[in-house]
C-alpha cells in the first residue's frame, strides 16, 4: 500500500510541476463557463417567453420541457458537454503514464525497484485519477452557483423551477467522474504500448471517440451487431445517469471496462517487451 | 558465501545473442570489476540480475534469491545505477531520492537521515532542492549512484559510474566504493582500466557475450605495471 501511495504521489507532483494538470484546469474551466453562459442565457429567454405565453408550459411541445426547471435545462446539458471535453482532455492526461518513463528510462528505476506491477500500474492510476477527479469538481462550481443565486435567473419564479434537483446533479457528476476514469484506464493502457507520448493521446482519443459515437460511426449493423453495439456504447451506458436516473448497468458496466484495461496493462507491463 | 551465482545465462534479443551462457560467481564483500567492450553484453548483464528484464535462458541467483522465482526478495539486497541515471526531470533531487526511499521500503523516521547520508557521501548536498532537469551531466551521474545508495543494499550493481564524473569527482566516487568493501558487494563496469585497478579485487572480462577473463586482479596481471591493458588487449583482440 505505501508503494501505491508513493507512486500516487509521485505522478501527482509530476502532473502539478509541470504544465500539464494547469493546462487542463484552464480549459476546462474555460470551455464549461463559456457552455455554462450560454446555456443559462438560453434557460433565461425562454423563460421570459413562455412568461408572454397563455397557459405557459402547457403550450410548449415536449422537447422544450427539459428548459423548465434549472437542473434539466442547464446543469445536465453542461454536464453532457463535459463528458466530450473529458474525451479530450483525459487522454492528454494519460498519455505519459508509462510512455514517459520510458523513454526518460526512468521505467528501469521503477522495475528494479523491490515493488510489485501491479503496485505500479495502481498507483499510477490512482494518481491519474486524482487530477482527473479534481478537473472534474471543477464543474460543480456550477451547480453551487445556481444553489445560490438561481432564483434570479428564472423569470417564473415558482419554487421547483429555482431549486436544483441535487440528486440528479450528484448522480451527473459520478457519471462523469466513472467515465473519465473509464478513458484514463484505456489510456494507460495504450500508453503502457509506447514509447511516444502524442502518439497513445491520439491513439487514446480515436479509441475513446469511435466507443463513445459507436452508433452513429455504424448505422445499419444488422442484428446481432445492432443490440451488441446498443450495449456497449459509451454514449448509451451514459444516457440514462445523464437524465438522473440510477441504474446498476452502467455503474458495472464501466467498472468492467476500468478492470479489463488494469489488467491489461498490467500484463503489458508485466510482458517487458521493449527490452 | 557467493552473493551473486549465474548459470549459463543467455540472453537473446531477436536474433541477435548479447550474452551467451554466462557462468561465474561473485563472493560477498568482494568488489568486482566488469570489464569489456563496447556491445560485449555488460549492461545486458546487470539488467537481468537487476530484475529489468528476463534472460532468454540460464539462471541468475543473488544472494541465494533466484531473479526470476523471488524477484521482490533479490531486488531488496540491490542497489543499481543503470546506464542512463534514471532521474525523474520534474522532482527535485530530495523529492526524488525521498520517492526511491519509499519505494525501498526505507522506515519513514529515517527517510530524511537516509537522504542526508548518501546526498554526503555522492557530494551533492548543495544541488538537493534543485530539479534534476537543472543539473549538470557529472551531477545527475552523483545522484543516480545516490539512489543506489538509498536503503544501504548488500549488493550495488553500477553500470560505468564514473562516467562523466570530473577528475576530481571521479576520484571521490572511486574512494567512497572502495570504503563499501567488506560491508558490500559491488559490480561496476567502465572502460577506464586505471580505476580497476585502483579498487578491484577481481575482474571479469567479457567479450562478444563470453567470459574470457575471471580472475583476481593479482592472478590476472601477473604482477606486471601494464599487465591489466595487456591483458584486456590480447583477450578481446577478435
Ligand atoms: N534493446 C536492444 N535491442 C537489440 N539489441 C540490443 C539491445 N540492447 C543491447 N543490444 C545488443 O546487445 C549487445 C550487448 O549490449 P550491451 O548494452 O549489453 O553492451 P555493453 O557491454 O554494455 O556495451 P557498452 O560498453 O557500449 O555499454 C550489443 O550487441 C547490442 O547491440
Ligand atoms: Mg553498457
Amino acid at each position: 500500500m505505501r508503494n501505491i501511495l508513493a507512486i500516487a504521489k509521485k505522478e501527482m507532483t509530476v502532473y502539478l510541476t509541470t504544465p500539464w494538470a494547469w493546462i487542463v484546469f484552464t480549459f476546462v474551466s474555460f470551455v464549461s463557463s463559456f457552455f455554462f453562459i450560454g446555456l443559462l442565457v438560453q434557460f433565461k429567454q425562454a423563460h421570459e417567453q413562455i412568461r408572454l405565453m397563455q397557459g405557459g408550459w402547457e403550450q410548449v411541445g415536449a422537447e422544450a420541457q427539459f428548459l423548465r426547471n434549472l437542473t434539466d435545462g442547464v446543469v445536465m446539458p453542461l454536464y453532457s458537454t463535459m463528458l466530450v471535453v473529458l474525451l479530450f482532455v483525459v487522454p492528454f492526461l494519460s498519455a505519459r503514464l508509462f510512455a514517459e518513463e520510458r523513454r526518460q528510462k526512468t521505467f528501469e528505476l521503477l522495475m528494479t525497484a523491490p515493488v510489485t506491477s501491479t503496485e505500479i500500474v495502481l498507483g499510477k492510476y490512482l494518481g491519474g485519477l486524482v487530477i482527473i477527479g479534481a478537473t472534474v469538481s471543477v464543474t460543480l462550481v456550477y451547480p453551487l452557483v445556481l444553489a445560490m443565486f438561481g432564483s434570479s435567473f428564472s423569470a417564473t419564479t415558482s419554487e421547483k423551477t429555482a431549486t436544483l434537483e441535487w440528486v440528479t446533479v450528484l448522480l451527473g457528476f459520478g457519471a462523469l467522474v466513472l467515465f473519465g476514469a473509464t478513458v484514463l484506464a484505456i489510456g494507460s493502457f495504450v500508453s503502457s504500448l509506447t514509447e511516444s507520448v502524442i502518439v497513445a493521446g491520439l491513439i487514446t482519443f480515436a479509441v475513446c471517440l469511435v466507443w463513445m459515437i459507436v452508433k452513429i460511426v455504424a448505422p445499419n449493423a444488422d442484428e446481432p451487431w445492432r443490440s451488441v453495439l446498443d450495449h456497449l456504447a459509451f454514449d448509451v451506458q451514459l444516457r440514462n445517469p445523464m437524465r438522473g436516473v440510477f441504474e446498476l448497468k452502467p455503474l458495472v458496466f464501466f467498472s468492467s471496462v476500468i478492470a479489463t484495461f488494469l489488467v491489461l496493462t498490467h500484463r503489458s507491463v508485466e510482458s517487458r517487451r521493449w527490452v | 558465501m557467493a552473493m551473486i551465482e549465474v548459470e549459463r545465462l543467455t540472453k537473446k534479443y531477436r536474433e541477435r545473442v548479447a550474452i551467451d551462457a554466462l557462468t561465474f560467481q561473485i563472493q560477498e564483500g568482494k568488489i568486482v570489476g566488469f570489464l569489456g567492450p563496447n556491445g560485449a553484453g555488460k549492461s545486458t548483464t546487470m539488467k537481468i540480475l537487476t530484475g529489468f528484464m528476463p534472460a532468454t535462458e540460464g539462471k541468475a541467483r543473488v544472494a541465494g534469491f533466484d531473479v526470476f522465482e523471488k524477484p521482490l526478495e533479490a531486488k531488496r539486497q540491490i542497489g543499481y545505477l543503470p546506464e542512463t541515471p534514471p532521474l525523474y526531470p520534474e522532482l527535485t533531487v530530495r523529492g526524488f531520492l525521498k520517492f526511491v526511499a519509499e519505494l525501498k521500503g526505507v522506515p519513514r523516521g529515517q527517510v530524511k537521515s537516509e537522504i542526508d547520508r548518501v546526498a554526503k557521501g555522492t557530494g551533492i548536498t548543495s544541488e538537493l532542492d534543485r530539479l534534476n532537469s537543472a543539473l549538470s551531466k557529472g551531477y545527475r551521474q552523483r545522484v543516480g549512484i545516490a539512489q543506489a545508495l538509498i536503503g544501504n543494499p548488500k549488493l550495488l550493481i553500477l553500470d560505468e559510474p564514473t562516467e562523466g564524473l570530473d577528475p576530481r569527482q571521479r576520484a571521490e566516487v572511486l574512494q567512497l566504493i572502495k570504503g563499501l568493501a567488506g560491508q558490500h558487494t559491488v559490480v561496476l563496469s567502465t572502460h577506464i582500466l586505471a580505476e580497476v585497478k585502483t579498487i578491484c579485487e577481481q575482474v571479469l572480462i567479457i567479450h562478444r557475450g563470453k567470459i574470457v577473463a575471471d580472475e583476481s586482479m593479482a592472478n590476472l596481471t601477473g604482477g606486471r605495471e601494464n599487465g591489466l591493458e595487456e591483458k584486456f588487449i590480447q583477450l578481446t583482440a577478435t
